[in-house]
């Protein structure tokens, strides 16, 4: 479970502050999938940052599990992220100097798992990239690349997939196609999907449906087929 | 842990390549550290630290004179009562001319007479040249075993005879090497006669300089002896010599030499940090992103940081071990250049310590360098991959990171003074190396400004180049200091050099005689006169000297037991040639007190050279007793000289009032001037010596070539040195060319999409570097200008001259070799094709 509390993010920006997120307060259950949509510039990604303690808010607080992770320090965000978060992002990031193989072994590494290579050659099936495991990122297409990235962000079995606009960079065929990926592990592992995308016809397809206007939620529906 | 582990296999894969030049720079470092360090060791090896062996005794008494019967009963009461005592004998030796006895055969030849006496060596063996050991029936009846070199200059063969002073020996044998070594600077090569027949050479009659020695063998340590010879024998000019003492000396000298020249390798090693520096900052710099990645993958900041710790250890770590490889590489090149003019016996391996400090030099370097570029992954914020701002946090100081900076300073100021072997000489090494780096960092600064106010050029390349030099990210000031402090190092040598040369180039000292005769008796000296007028037809001027030593200085004797002292006998302790004079010579000026007038007077007034007065501490009004063969003369000091020494023929460091000395033993010195040809000069000695053989004459042209010779090769040794330092140099401008490849690819596309021609981005790279090595090329010229000058005046004192080929020729050569350096490093950039670069950015 996220709660999200009042939360307010402002950034000095010159001499004024500049208000991006203004007293949000959001509940997401275990397992739900929520699309955050808005017009450019209208804090999704910020929200998101803060969800995962990428960032911290300027006031308010966040819960995950119970526990506040506004107040945690790094190496307890690291852990968290570790144990509970996947990523995946609109210009992939992957780590170029790593085959995709090994960008999926990353986090199992770090939480130091025993069977990482066969799981993470598991994952490599799963995303159907599996004799492109050996190549690196610039030997990869966009859509392959955020294949290994969907990959990658589910390696450790996350509770809570973030996702900004992991569409953006797509064609609609190839984003339609990671648009499946990720809910099929949603629904396969129960996974809370948290979607942000300027694409209306992704949103309607989530269980619950977030609008975001210059910081602040100016709508929240569940979706009737959802 | 498994995660860092293969972590860091898998960034070395694919960033050896961007760290190969850090790699490089600690292994040179490394390599210059192990082979200065191997080759003093193998060096002190080859000439020996075994003082006991050197000496061939335990201890020993030596004296210019005769022992008089007050000496021996003084020495006797010490040795008498001792139980140490195992075995005693003496020697007598002097430098004399020989000649064949032959008096057909051609030749003259400078040779180290010693007059020995059973049982002989008291320590160390003496073989001959046939393998069988030396046999003391040899130098029986006016034998002579003597050094082949010998025979080679005369052209004899064993069974020969040669003339020494008066008497001919007959040579029984040769030997490859004597008891003692052959260690030192040598007038001539050894001849061994019996002590006995010493006397009959006449050569003790005719006051040439001899020494006496008494050297005993002991059954202990002989220090206790020594110190009770010491105290019977205050007051004498008797000295007393303990191979303990010589043993801690030498020993002690060559681990100073030592750790002196490893700070030039050291030098090198922490530019090369500074290499490790920039490289290091560069690569987190262009890491931000796959460190971010890796946070929001769930590694915490001290997990990556130990990834590319663990990363650039590795690389420290092989890069030292190249360096080892790199060192025994250039121990077998100067074997192969230099091994005629270094010891026979010299290895060319490396030394064990060497190899170890190297090591751990090299990894601490590496780590201690590339520690506080590392700290700044701490700072890299996740957050970064939804929205790519400049993380301008970064530089920021913190607690953590000036703490770090402090341990880094301490550490490197810690290997300093390791390296040093002495915390004075290590502060002011780092010291000295921050002032000039800081001095040159800042010219650097101060210039790359000047340049960017000089806008108005009119080339698009031009303005081009000197944009690229303000980029972003731009390495121009990294590399001005690094191009240019190896061209100040480079430039400074080769500057102090020239003037070293200039200042030793005798041919330009009119005065300077061509042949100096000595040991001329005064009985001989209308005769010696006689017979050179004949040859050089010039107007000759004997100078009269008189042997003395200095016994005491306003009353207090010279106490040998001093250690100070002891080090400075060769300064103070050793014999002098003095004269007399009623007047100034022409490159002489009183500088205090007042020269005397021409009247002879019984007051006893003597002249000291300034440098003289400063070690023995005198200044006018202090008495020093001379020591005459015995007789005690107390002077007075009245005026201390300096002696412009470019324009002198003699130098006497103590000059008597006339009045005194006329009628002291004496002999005299006949310099002469014009110069005869080479055969005429062989022959001419040879008739003097026929008819005078104590007279010994001195070829200044020999001399003068040896000396050159030797100057050069140190030059040479010190300009290979600091050419590595250039290197280096090169080396971190190659590495930051590299680093900052991928930026100039992407900005090459762009402006190849924007209708650029290959021809235009060739001439801004040209232009780039041309700039730059001009610029480092400068201030390494200017600076290095300044150092020579400063050392020059202030530290060798005598006049300096600039050299303008060699600045200009320094500021072309820099500019060149950077400009190509760095042109050929970045030339695969201009073939690249543009669409790869801009989709794959
Ligand atoms: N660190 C910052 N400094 C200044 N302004 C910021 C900062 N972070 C975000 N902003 C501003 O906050 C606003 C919201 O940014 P955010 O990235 O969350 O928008 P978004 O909804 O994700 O937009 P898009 O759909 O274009 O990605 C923007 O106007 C942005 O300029
Ligand atoms: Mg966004």
């Amino acid at each position: 479970m996220i709660e999200i509390k009042n939360i307010t993010k402002t950034v000095r920006s010159g001499a004024d502050d500049l208000t991006i997120l203004a007293d949000v307060s959001l509940e997401i259950p275990d397992g739900q999938f929520v699309a955050i949509t808005g017009a450019s510039g209208s804090g999704k990604s910020t929200l998101l940052g803060l969800i995962a303690g990428l960032d911290a808010p300027s006031s308010g607080e966040i819960l995950i599990d119970g526990e506040n992770i506004t107040v945690m320090n790094e190496d307890g965000l690291a852990r968290l992220r570790s144990d509970k978060l996947g990523f995946v992002f609109q210009s992939f990031h992957l780590i170029p100097s790593l085959t995709a193989f090994e960008n999926i072994l990353i986090p199992l590494e770090i939480r130091g798992e025993k069977d990482a290579k066969e799981r993470a050659s598991n994952l490599l099936q799963e995303v159907d990239l599996t004799n492109r495991g050996h190549h690196y990122p610039n030997e990869l297409s966009g859509g392959e690349q955020q294949r290994v990235a969907i990959a990658r962000a589910f390696a450790n079995n996350p509770k809570i997939l973030l996702a900004d606009e992991p569409t953006g960079n797509l064609d609609s065929r190839n984003g339609q196609h990671i648009f499946e990926l990720m809910t099929a592990l949603h629904d396969n592992k129960k996974t809370t999907l948290i979607l942000v995308t300027h694409d209306q016809e992704l949103a309607e397809k989530a269980e619950r449906q977030i609008r975001l206007r210059d910081g602040k939620i100016i709508s929240d529906k569940e979706n009737s087929q959802g | 842990m498994q995660f860092i582990f293969n972590l860091t296999i898998r960034e070395i894969r694919s960033s050896w390549r961007r760290l190969l030049f850090f790699f490089l720079c600690i292994a040179i470092g490394v390599g210059s550290v192990v082979a200065l360090r191997s080759l003093i060791q193998n060096l002190s090896l080859a000439v020996g630290t075994d003082a006991r062996a050197l000496l061939t005794a335990d201890f020993e008494i030596s004296s210019t004179n005769t022992f008089t019967p007050d000496d021996i009963s003084r020495i006797e009461s010490v040795i008498n009562k001792s139980t140490l005592i195992e075995a005693r004998n003496e020697t007598i030796t002097t430098a004399a001319m020989t000649r064949p006895s032959n008096a057909t055969q051609e030749g003259l030849q400078f040779v180290e007479l010693k007059g020995i006496e059973p049982p002989f060596p008291l320590v160390g063996t003496f073989n001959l040249s046939n393998g069988k050991p030396f046999d003391f029936k040899l130098l029986e009846n006016k034998g002579a075993v003597v050094a082949p070199l010998l025979l080679e200059k005369l052209n004899l063969k064993i069974g020969d005879k040669i003339r020494i002073g008066e008497a001919d020996f007959e040579i029984r044998a040769t030997f490859d090497e004597e008891p003692g070594g052959q260690s030192g600077f040598r007038l001539g090569p050894r001849v061994f006669i019996e002590k006995k027949a010493f006397e009959e050479t006449g050569l003790t009659r005719s006051g040439s300089r001899i020494r006496r020695r008494i050297l005993y063998r002991t059954s202990d340590n002989p220090t206790p002896v020594v110190k009770e010879l010491r105290e019977a024998l205050k007051g004498t000019i008797l000295t007393v010599q303990n191979y303990r003492e010589t043993q801690e000396n030498m020993g002690e000298q060559f681990v100073r030499t030592e750790n002196y020249l490893s700070l030039t390798g050291l030098l090198i090693l922490v530019l090369g940090g500074i290499g490790v520096w920039n490289v290091a900052r560069v690569f987190v710099e262009q890491k931000r992103k796959t460190v971010a990645v890796l946070k929001c993958l769930g590694a915490d900041s001290r997990k990556v940081i130990f990834v590319y710790l663990l990363q650039i250890l590795s690389l420290g770590l092989l890069g030292s071990l190249f360096g080892i490889v790199l060192a025994q590489l250039t121990m077998w090149f100067v074997g192969w250049r230099f091994g005629t003019e270094l010891p026979e016996k010299m290895s060319y391996n490396l030394a064990n310590s060497a190899v170890w400090q190297g090591m751990i030099l090299g990894i601490l370097i590496s780590l201690l360098f590339s520690l506080l570029p590392l700290l700044q992954i701490r700072q890299i914020k996740p957050s970064l991959l939804l929205r790519d701002t400049n993380n301008q946090q970064m530089r920021r100081l913190d607690w953590t990171k000036t703490l770090f900076a402090i341990f880094t300073l301490g550490g490197i100021l810690g290997i300093a003074v390791w390296q040093a072997g002495s915390w004075k000489v290590g502060t002011a090494f780092l010291v000295g190396l921050g002032v000039t780096s800081a001095i040159l960092y800042v010219a650097a600064i101060i210039l790359t400004k000047l340049l960017r106010q000089t806008k108005k050029f009119s080339s698009f390349s031009i303005s081009q180049a000197v944009n690229s030099l303000y980029r972003p990210g731009n390495q121009t000031r990294i590399v001005l200091l690094a191009v240019g402090l190896g061209a100040f190092v480079v430039l400074a040598v080769q500057s102090l050099q020239a003037n070293l040369v200039r200042e030793f180039d005798f041919t330009r000292n009119e005065k300077l005689p061509n042949l100096f005769m000595v040991d001329i008796q005064r009985s001989q000296i209308e005769g010696v006169k006689q017979l050179t007028a004949e040859v050089t037809k010039e107007e000759l001027n004997p100078v009269a000297t008189v042997r003395t030593r200095i016994a005491m200085v306003d009353g207090v004797p010279i106490d040998y037991q001093q250690k100070e002292v002891r080090q400075n006998q060769g300064q103070i302790g050793r014999e002098f040639a003095v004269t007399y004079r009623p007047k100034l010579e022409e490159n002489e000026t009183v500088i205090a007190g007042k020269w005397w007038d021409e009247n002879p007077s019984k007051e006893t007034e003597v002249s000291v050279v300034d440098d003289m007065a400063r070690t023995l501490k005198v200044g006018i009004g202090s008495v020093i007793t001379f020591d005459v063969l015995g007789r005690k003369i107390n002077a007075t000091v009245t005026s201390i000289r300096k002696i412009d020494v470019r324009n002198t023929r003699t130098v006497f460091m103590f000059v008597f009032r006339p009045g005194t000395l006329e009628i002291a033993p004496q002999t005299f010195a006949l310099p002469i001037i014009n110069k005869i040809p080479a055969v005429e000069r062989a022959r001419f000695q040879r008739r003097v010596i026929d008819a005078y053989p104590n007279v010994q004459i001195f070829d200044v042209q020999d001399i003068l070539t040896t000396v050159t010779k030797l100057i050069n090769n140190f030059v040479l040794a010190i300009s290979f040195v600091g050419s590595f330092v250039m290197l280096t140099g090169i080396l971190i401008l190659i590495g930051s060319v590299s680093l900052t490849k991928s930026q100039r690819i992407y900005e090459n596309a762009i402006l190849k999409t924007l209708g650029a021609k290959r021809g235009s981005l060739f001439t801004i790279l040209f232009t780039e570097y041309a700039i730059l090595g001009l610029l480092a090329g400068l201030i390494g010229a200017f600076f290095a200008t300044i150092l020579s000058f400063a050392v020059t005046k202030y530290i060798l004192e005598f006049d300096w001259e600039i050299d303008y080929g060699l600045i200009l020729i320094g500021i072309l050569v820099t500019a060149i070799l950077v400009t190509l350096v760095g042109t050929l490093a970045s030339f695969d950039v201009l073939f690249k094709k543009p669409l790869s670069i801009l989709r794959s950015q």
